[in-house]
C-alpha cells in the first residue's frame, strides 16, 4: 500500500498544529483575561470554536491533497466524512 | 468558580493531558469521573466537557506523529466514516438516556479500562523491539469498520477516545503495525470526538466555565509530554492509571448506589 506522501503528511501536520496552537492561546488568553477585563469569555468561546472547527478543516486540507495527487476514492471518502460531520453540527444547533 | 477550583482545574488538565500523550491512554477515561464526583457538573455536561479535552490531546499530539509519517492517513479516514457515524447517533441516543444510567455505564467502562490496562501494563514491562512498521497490507476491512462504528459509539456516549477498541482491531485483525496503528486511532479521535461535541455543544452540554481551564491544561501537558515521550517508561505510570480508573469505577458504583447522579 502506497502510504508515502511527505506533502499531505506536512499540510495535515501544519494543519493540526495551527489549530492547536490558536485554540490554546485562544483559551489560556480568555481566562486571564477574565480576570482583568470584560474580554475574557468571548475570547474563550472562540478558542472553542477553533477547537472544535480543526479537525472539520484538516479533512478539507486532507481532501484538496488527496484532489491533487489524483486519488479520487480518497477525495470521496473526505467529503463524506465531512457530510457526517457537517449533518451533526446542524442537527446539533436544531436539538 | 473560585480561583483555587480554577487552577486545580488547569493541574488535573495538564497531568491527564501529559499522561494521555505518554501512555495512549485518553484522557476521557479520568476526565469526566473528575468533574462529575468533586465539581458536581451532570453527567451529560461531564462528558461533554471531556469530548472537548479528548480533541485537545488527539490535536496536539498527532500533529507530531503525521509530521513523523507514523500515521496511516488513508487508513484513518476511511475508518473515521465509520466512527464519525457511530459517534454522532451515540450523540443523540445520549440525550435520552437519564444520568443515572449514563453513569452506571460509564462506571462499568471504567471498571473495564482498568483490568484491561494491566495487560497492557504487563505488556509495557519489556520494550518491545521495534519491527519494520513501513511496509505492510491492510486486511479486513470490514472487520475494521465495525469495530469503529462501535468506537466511535463509545466516544459520543461516554466522551471517550476509543482507542482502546480501535488499536486492537487495527493490530490483530488488520495487520496493522502496533506503532501505525496507536498513532493512526489518535488522529481519528479529533474528527470522532468533534463530530459528537457539536451534538453535546449544540444542546449547551459543554460547559466553558470548567471545560476552558481544563483544555488549557490539557494543551499544556500533551504538547510538553509529546516531546518526551521515549525517555519516560510508561509501565509507572500505567500503575499510576490502574490504581486511578478503578477508584473512580468504586467511587461511582458507591455513589449510584447512595442515590447520586441526579
Amino acid at each position: 500500500m502506497k502510504r508515502e506522501n511527505a506533502a499531505t503528511d506536512h499540510a495535515l501536520a501544519l494543519t493540526l498544529k495551527i489549530g492547536a496552537y490558536s485554540a490554546f492561546a485562544c483559551i489560556l488568553g480568555g481566562l486571564l483575561l477574565n480576570f482583568t477585563g470584560r474580554w475574557g469569555h468571548p475570547i474563550t468561546v472562540a478558542g472553542f470554536v477553533i477547537l472544535l472547527a480543526t479537525p472539520g478543516l484538516r479533512i478539507i486540507v486532507a481532501g484538496v491533497q488527496f484532489l491533487r495527487e489524483r486519488e479520487y476514492k480518497y477525495v470521496l471518502i473526505s467529503l463524506g466524512v465531512l457530510a457526517v460531520i457537517i449533518t451533526a453540527y446542524v442537527l446539533g444547533i436544531q436539538a | 468558580m473560585s480561583e483555587t477550583g480554577l487552577l486545580l482545574l488547569v493541574v488535573i488538565g495538564f497531568l491527564v493531558g501529559g499522561v494521555g500523550a505518554l501512555t495512549g491512554v485518553g484522557g476521557g477515561v479520568i476526565l469526566a469521573p473528575v468533574v462529575a464526583i468533586y465539581y458536581g457538573l451532570p453527567m451529560h455536561q461531564a462528558i461533554g466537557v471531556s469530548l472537548v479535552s479528548v480533541i485537545a490531546t488527539s490535536t496536539a499530539t498527532s500533529a507530531l506523529y503525521v509530521e513523523q509519517h507514523v500515521t496511516d492517513i488513508r487508513l484513518g479516514m476511511t475508518l473515521e466514516l465509520a466512527t464519525t457515524v457511530g459517534a454522532f447517533i451515540a450523540a443523540v441516543m445520549a440525550h435520552h438516556i437519564d444520568r443515572r444510567t449514563l453513569a452506571l455505564l460509564f462506571a462499568c467502562f471504567l471498571a473495564y479500562s482498568s483490568f484491561s490496562m494491566m495487560g497492557k501494563a504487563w505488556r509495557s514491562r519489556k520494550r518491545e523491539p521495534e519491527v519494520n512498521w513501513t511496509d505492510y497490507t491492510i486486511h479486513n476491512y470490514p472487520l475494521g469498520m465495525c469495530a469503529s462504528l462501535l468506537a466511535g459509539g463509545f466516544s459520543g456516549l461516554l466522551g471517550i477516545g476509543g482507542g482502546p477498541i480501535k488499536v486492537p482491531v487495527m493490530h490483530h485483525f488488520m495487520k496493522v503495525p502496533l506503532r501505525v496503528a496507536t498513532a493512526t486511532s489518535n488522529f481519528m479521535i479529533g474528527v470522532t470526538a468533534a463530530t459528537s461535541a457539536l451534538v453535546y455543544w449544540g444542546r449547551g452540554d459543554v460547559n466553558t466555565a470548567v471545560a476552558a481551564p481544563l483544555v488549557a491544561g490539557v494543551f499544556a501537558g500533551s504538547l510538553l509530554a509529546a516531546r518526551l515521550k521515549h525517555r519516560v517508561h510508561s509501565f509507572y505510570i500505567l500503575i499510576l492509571l490502574i490504581g486511578v480508573t478503578g477508584w473512580f469505577a468504586v467511587e461511582m458504583f458507591y455513589k449510584l448506589a447512595s442515590g447520586g447522579f441526579r
